[in-house]
């Protein structure tokens, strides 16, 4: 079908190409932008991208899943070739050594000098290993972690809502990043050169590049040839495409759907493995946290070839790349760069993915879906809070924290519930925003820490008095919170799941590393009152008891945590029971439906993006005050994505899921525990959290709340006598947004002739539409009026329910009993469309 | 009779398709108008067009007010309420709460007001009314998966009629009800107009169409070809040449 260009639409694809143009225009007009533009180093760092971003188009192409973990692949693979080069060594995942808790407990009861056998840590192949079998090692590795990413993880979320997917590749990405960081550090690792390129330049006219460099952009370029030709001229691609319509496509060519998949994630992470490797080589280094971060140019580029573009992408994935090395030099030697205090703002190449991002979402996206477009499926169940825990259980939960807390806990205990308290702000937060409302947001602590550093900024160099700045914060949370939202007014699902990284990662680099907000070396203090001071260490005495035993951290710092707590907790409580809190429920189930009825959505989104920020920016507020000292690594974008994993672990869509979350989150209660008791080490949180993320997105999409809740439920049903209002019936199978249905034969009031349509066939979803229909109205079809009451023929195929229509009239009253039939069907373009209903006459 | 909604010229292009082409259609107040044709033929496209889901040429008048740039919640607001054709309920709210998203209107001290006292009490006659008419007060406190398809769509038109809305637009609410069902469905649509509400009745059920309905519009291919009274269109040469073209013709 084609679209009449309107003028609308003209301009909507003509002022973007424009500006692109002029861009590129004034680059090359200017030798020196040129020289910089075209430089050897951006030219492989947009290799790089342009791999990761076609490893994603290639996954999404096979599976329909974003993986954001997809730039992480490429630096483990690196990590991975590093290793087998430099000690011949295969690394494995850190898992934790399953016999632990064993020795943790046989320390608990006093004997250290128990140790248990160790865990196996890596494979060993000799001293040091050449370049080939450590290249194709490593990609057997990149290869085999495909497969298991497709059969262990995104196999079983295929029918998943988008949230469980998206969810469950962040959790891959803090896992990989995590084992990383456990067997390395955080270090900088040496990786060896490439052995047949070297660095001499050559010159190509235009612009000098070395060897290595161009070889990676040849390499990109032919892959980039070779995945369009696998995807577009070749029987396998023709299959995935038909396998992305539905999943009965492929079947017709011979090819198993699940086996398309698990061999589009094998490609990808094959793809993105060897330019992370190479690329590596290219660099001599690879660390834990810049390439993970790629995600989000190479995202971008993606979403630029519209997630299905070889061409576009790897196009849109260079200039990415290669914008960086010119915005450092435009800062370095322009004067109308913007500065902060005389220094060029840091991170405004990051700004250029969000800008493209934002533009290209807004171009495309919709304020309503359209027919068809199918909602983000469902979420974890959001339940009100019963009037008894509405009642008792802020306050009771106060006191069972409160009390050990002030008066029992050992210092490491009070620093870790302190941690928890201002962990279940933030994971209160994401409730709001993800589990009432169903958007992603993965910059919540971006938010976070605006608002901190606003308060460190005014309670120190400004004198505003205690509370003043918490509010001043939130304020400015939610100014950012709003911002947010605009995008996310056309955006849904997985977009804005990546319009919100990009954000947060630009965050990360435009304020909190630039050293005229963050207090350079030190950090931003925080003029604290004494009182709540973490670092002061007076005992106070109070009717009669003692609170403080002259140890860090200050006690009442904890209260005054627990204070900001209880009180968000039941303005997120009150929310959900709210008449706000419903329309965001019915936002987060059927957008449409939820305007037919009223709902002005776009304000209840920007509301609830400002009401999560309020939260996040109070949180980030109580994270300055109890740390008296700001600094950006509480607030980066990995931060986010932790939380996020947290929220979604403990139970995305309740107060008692986020107070879950906030006892597993990183440095909180539980790993403190585990910790001190088990001696686990720090750098587990993430991987725990990762691996737990998961786990939870595939097996468990309630969270821990959720699963305990329904679990009591069920418990409660077994000892009660059954009645019918326990009974759950089974719920319908998915409606399909606009089935066709077929008429009931009719009985006209006052004569005795029948109407009947003539498009009976219309019950067997898409391949009706291109059957001639048999217009079998019978006028005494009437007679028959209880034919509805046919069961459902679901599976029939089109031309036997075209033939038992034409034979019997009322087999053409069949199937509307629960939707069963044309369950393929979405959308109303498959339907009788008039040129069929034209050709039954 | 006071008009209540009036199209004129009013298309839906898809692409190159016009779902809807040109069509002239008019609501008076207190009535129950049909509106019937084909698979295909554009009536989903139509009622997706006058409540605000997908941009139309032409002009759209509702209450004498021109409507057809106007976002779709704001036309919910004016009272021109629509059900749809596929269940399209809030599954994680239960039935009340269904209702209750349609007939209440939030403004910004009612927010701040619900942050401290979310539990204050609330006047649900509306959401009583409508649950009342159409019989389902016994399941208000259910959840939609836990009820019948049949119950269910009576969910959907509850929710938009808790909203008083004026007009009310059904798209096929009575698929999948058997006979009994459906009269007695008839029924209920009969009292809703009673109660001041007019509907447009989309429906294949062609016994409860000419049933209830004062008058009908048949369409096909997105354009009128019929206008009356039941009677009327049943006698059409062009409605039966439409419905009945192949026995016509061999
Ligand atoms: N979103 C859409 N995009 C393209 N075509 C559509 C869309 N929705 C409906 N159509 C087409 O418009 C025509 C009218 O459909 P519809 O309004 O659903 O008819 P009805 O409700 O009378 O069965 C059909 O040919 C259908 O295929
Ligand atoms: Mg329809």
């Amino acid at each position: 079908m084609t679209r009449p260009r309107i003028p609308a639409a003209r301009l909507r694809a003509g002022v973007p190409a424009l500006v692109v143009v002029a861009l590129l225009a004034v680059i090359l007009a200017k030798g020196d932008y040129r020289t910089n533009f075209f430089s050897g180093g951006g030219f492989a760092l947009g290799a790089l991208v342009a791999a990761i971003a076609l490893g994603v188009v290639v996954t999404y192409r096979g599976s329909g899943v974003v993986n954001l973990a997809g730039a992480a692949v490429a630096m483990y693979a690196a990590y991975v070739y590093a290793d087998l080069r430099t000690h011949g060594d295969l690394f494995l995942p850190p898992l934790p050594n399953p016999l632990a808790p064993i020795e943790g407990l046989v320390h608990l009861a006093g004997d250290d000098s128990f140790t248990v056998p160790h865990w196996p840590t890596s494979v060993s192949f000799g001293a040091t290993m050449g370049f080939w079998p450590a290249l194709v090692l490593a990609l057997v590795f990149c290869a085999l972690f495909g497969l298991v990413l497709h059969v262990a993880v995104f196999r079983p979320l295929r029918h998943a809502p988008v949230l469980a997917k998206v969810v469950a590749s962040v959790g891959v990405l803090l896992f990989l990043q995590a084992v990383v960081v456990r067997r390395f550090s955080t270090t900088t690792q040496v990786v060896g050169p490439l052995p047949f390129v070297d660095k001499t330049q050559v010159d190509l006219g235009l612009f000098k590049i070395t060897q290595e460099q161009l070889f990676v952009v040849c390499l990109v370029l032919v892959l980039a040839v070779a995945l369009w030709a696998l995807f577009q001229r070749s029987r396998f691609g023709l299959a995935v495409r038909a396998a992305a319509e539905n999943e009965k496509g492929a079947t017709v060519l011979g090819f198993s759907a699940d086996r398309l998949a698990a061999a589009t994630w094998v490609l990808s992470t094959v793809v993105t493995g060897l330019l992370g490797i190479f690329v590596a080589s290219v660099n001599s280094s690879v660390d834990p946290n810049t390439m993970p971060a790629l995600i989000v140019p190479a995202v971008t580029a993606a979403l630029v070839g519209g997630f299905t573009s070889f061409g576009w992408t790897t196009l849109a994935a260079f200039a990415l790349g290669m914008q960086v090395a010119l915005v450092t030099f435009l800062g370095a030697n322009e004067s109308w760069f913007p500065k902060a205090d005389g220094l060029p703002v840091p991170g405004v190449d990051l700004l250029v993915p969000l800008v493209v991002i934002v533009a290209v979402l807004a171009l495309r996206g919709q304020s309503l879906p359209t027919r068809g477009v199918l909602g983000p499926g469902r979420l974890p169940f959001s339940p009100t809070a019963r009037p008894w825990a509405l009642r008792y259980g802020g306050p009771g939960l106060a006191v069972v924290a409160l009390i050990p807390g002030v008066f029992f806990l050992s210092p490491a205990m009070r620093d870790g519930l302190t941690n928890t308290l201002t962990g279940i702000v933030i994971c209160l937060s994401i409730v709001v925003l993800t589990g009432f409302i169903g958007q992603i947001s993965l910059a919540q602590t971006s938010f976070a820490g605006l608002s901190a550093y606003t308060v460190a900024s005014l309670s120190t160099h400004h004198g505003w008095p205690f509370p003043l700045p918490i509010l001043a914060g939130a304020a400015v949370a939610v100014v950012a919170g709003v911002l947010v939202a605009l995008p996310a007014l056309r955006v849904r699902g997985v977009h804005l799941a990546i319009a919100t990284l990009a954000f947060a990662v630009a965050v990360d680099k435009v304020v909190f590393a630039n050293s005229w907000i963050n207090g350079g070396f030190d950090g931003a203090t925080v003029t604290t009152p004494a009182l709540i001071r973490s670092q002061d260490t007076d005992t106070h005495h109070v009717l009669g008891v003692t609170i403080g035993d002259g140890t860090q951290p200050n006690p009442l710092t904890l209260v005054f945590c627990l204070i900001v707590v209880v009180a968000l907790g039941y303005l997120v409580a009150n929310l959900r029971r709210s008449l706000t809190g419903r329309q965001m429920l019915a936002i987060r189930s059927n957008e449409r439906a939820a305007a037919a009825a009223g709902v002005n959505v776009a304000a209840v989104k920007v509301l609830a993006f400002g009401v999560s920020a309020f939260i996040a920016g109070v949180g980030g507020a109580v994270i300055a005050y109890r740390t008296g000292n700001v600094t950006p690594d509480k607030f980066l974008y990995d931060k986010s994505l932790m939380f996020f994993a947290f929220a979604y672990l403990g139970g995305i869509a309740s107060v008692s899921g986020a107070v879950t979350g906030g006892l597993l989150v990183g440095g909180g209660l539980g790993f403190t525990v585990l910790n001190k008791v088990f001696g686990l080490p720090d750098e587990f949180v993430l991987l725990l959290g990762g691996l737990g993320l998961v786990v939870t997105a595939v097996l468990n999409p309630e969270g821990v709340a959720g699963k305990a809740r329904t679990d009591l439920l069920a418990l409660r049903r077994r000892f009660r006598p059954p009645t019918p209002a326990d009974r759950p019936t089974p719920a319908d199978p998915p409606t399909p947004a606009d089935r066709p249905t077929p008429m009931d034969p009719l009985t006209p009031t006052d004569t005795a002739t029948t109407i009947t349509e003539p498009t009976a066939s219309a019950t067997t979803g898409p391949s009706a539409a291109s059957t001639p229909a048999a217009a079998a109205a019978v006028p005494t079809a009437a007679a028959t009026p209880t034919a509805a009451a046919t069961p459902a023929t679901a599976a029939t195929p089109a031309t036997a329910s075209i033939s038992a229509a034409a034979a019997v009239p009322t087999a053409a009253a069949a199937p509307t009993a629960s939707g069963s039939a044309a369950g393929t069907h979405v959308g109303g373009s498959a339907g009788a469309t008039p040129a069929v209903a034209g050709e039954a006459r | 009779m006071t008009e209540l909604l009036r199209t004129e010229a009013m298309s839906v292009v898809y692409g190159g398709l016009h779902a809807v082409n040109g069509l002239d259609l008019r609501v008076d107040e207190g009535r129950l108008v049909g509106l019937i044709g084909p698979n295909g033929a554009g009536k989903t496209s139509f009622i997706d067009g006058i409540s605000g889901f997908t941009r139309t040429q032409g002009a759209i008048y509702f209450r004498g007010k021109r409507v057809d740039r106007e976002p779709a919640h704001r036309r919910a607001r004016l009272g021109l309420g629509r059900t749809w054709q596929s269940l399209e309920l809030f599954e994680d709210l239960t039935v009340r709460e269904n209702l209750q998203v349609g007939a209440e209107r939030q403004t910004v001290g009612g927010f701040l007001l619900d942050l401290v006292r979310p539990g204050r009490h609330r006047d649900q006659s509306d959401v009583d009314w409508a649950l009342d008419v159409l019989g389902i007060a016994h399941l208000a406190d259910r959840m939609p998966t836990e009820i019948s398809h049949g119950q269910r769509k009576l969910v959907g038109a509850g929710r938009t009629l808790a909203a008083r809305p004026a007009l009310i637009c059904m798209d096929e609410p009575a698929a999948g009800l058997d006979t009994t069902e459906s009269e007695q469905f008839g029924r209920r649509l009969r009292r809703i107009v009673e109660a001041g509400v007019s509907i447009l009745l989309v429906d294949h059920d062609m016994g409860l169409v000419m049933g209830v309905c004062d008058e009908l519009y048949v369409i096909e291919f997105g354009t009128r070809i019929a206008h009356g009274t039941p009677a009327e269109v049943v006698a059409d040469e062009k409605v039966r040449a439409a419905y009945l073209g192949t026995k016509a013709g061999t």
